[in-house]
């Protein structure tokens, strides 16, 4: 059976099925960063010196010296946005070399952010960091884990429309930029929560 | 939507990447900063804030394609924030100690 209104627009909302789907999901997904920030502010305003000073002391040096990493993995997620909205774009001028490229580059950002990602946990683990460090380090590891587990699945669904989701295009043109649209909106959300993350976890401290 | 429309949206894309750029950029100066206010992390997390905000306004109105997004979707998120709101909201009562009498 097929599924209807997967090109074709609803007379009843103005769009089709998936692109009403993904933003009931984002929705939910602002909820559930929403709440970890409330937990943010709440253990903030809380406690009399942020962040903590724990069992090694204060998290304060190395966040200063995280900083330039954690700026570069901003510069990088941005301009992974920018490659993704530009993928959309070379599907509706019919350009798939170009769409290839786009996704392509989109896919590396994403690896390179993961990598530096990688490196900063480690350093801090390393120095003895660790989640029951205090609360800030609770903070720190949940919000950015959990975004970081929101980058790898963007990879996974990414991965495969640059591998073999691709074949759709030669039967189903409209349906793999809609597909593509999908996939682009909840690739800028994971930028945005990003973008928040940024500055009250590294900066603002 | 025609290949005219699509160069434009192209090089409004190239202007939010620079301004997003610009906005980065600004949240780690004004981090390095010393507002002149009572607390000074405060004025700070106000700024940075602020600036994130804008930035997230960007992108969703521009990379999301909010700013021509059917009605629908507008409502959907109206009420997504506000019940944002409600949960940003709560930790501040507790911190004013407005629900001490609970």
């Amino acid at each position: 059976m097929e599924i209807p209104y997967n090109v074709q627009v609803r007379e009843d909302t103005g769009l089709y099925n998936s692109k009403l789907g993904i933003w009931l999901f984002l929705a939910s997904e602002v909820m559930l960063f929403g709440g970890l920030f409330s937990a943010y502010i709440l253990l903030r305003t809380g406690a009399p010196v942020w962040p903590p000073i724990g069992e090694h002391g204060s998290i304060m040096h190395i966040l200063k010296e995280t900083i330039p990493h954690a700026t570069f993995n901003t510069v990088v997620l941005i301009a992974s946005s920018v490659t993704m909205v530009m993928a959309w774009v070379s599907l509706k001028m019919k350009d798939l070399r170009k769409f290839r490229i786009y996704l392509g580059t989109t896919l590396l950002c994403a690896l390179v952010f993961l990598i530096v990602k990688y490196f900063e946990y480690s350093h801090k683990i390393h120095e003895g960091f660790v989640p029951s460090h205090d609360t800030y380090m609770a903070l720190y590891f949940t919000l950015t884990g959990l975004h970081g587990l929101h980058i790898i699945g963007g990879m996974i669904v990414l991965g495969y429309f640059f591998g073999p989701g691709i074949k759709m295009w030669d039967n189903e043109p409209e349906r793999f930029t809609n597909r593509i649209e999908i996939v682009g909106l909840y690739w800028h959300f994971v930028d945005l929560v990003w973008i928040f993350l940024f500055p009250i976890l590294y900066l603002l401290n | 939507m025609s290949v005219k429309d699509m160069t434009h949206h192209i090089a409004n894309y190239r202007k939010i990447f620079v301004f997003l750029l610009i906005g980065t950029a600004l949240t780690v100066a004004a981090s390095y900063m010393e507002f002149n206010v009572q607390n000074s992390i405060a004025g700070a997390v106000f700024v940075g804030l602020t600036i994130a905000a804008i930035k997230g306004y960007l992108v969703a109105a521009n990379f999301m394609h909010l700013n021509s997004e059917k009605k629908i979707i507008h409502w959907i998120l109206l009420l997504t924030v506000f019940f944002l709101s409600l949960l940003l909201f709560i930790p501040l009562l507790w911190d004013l100690n407005l629900m001490s009498h609970y």
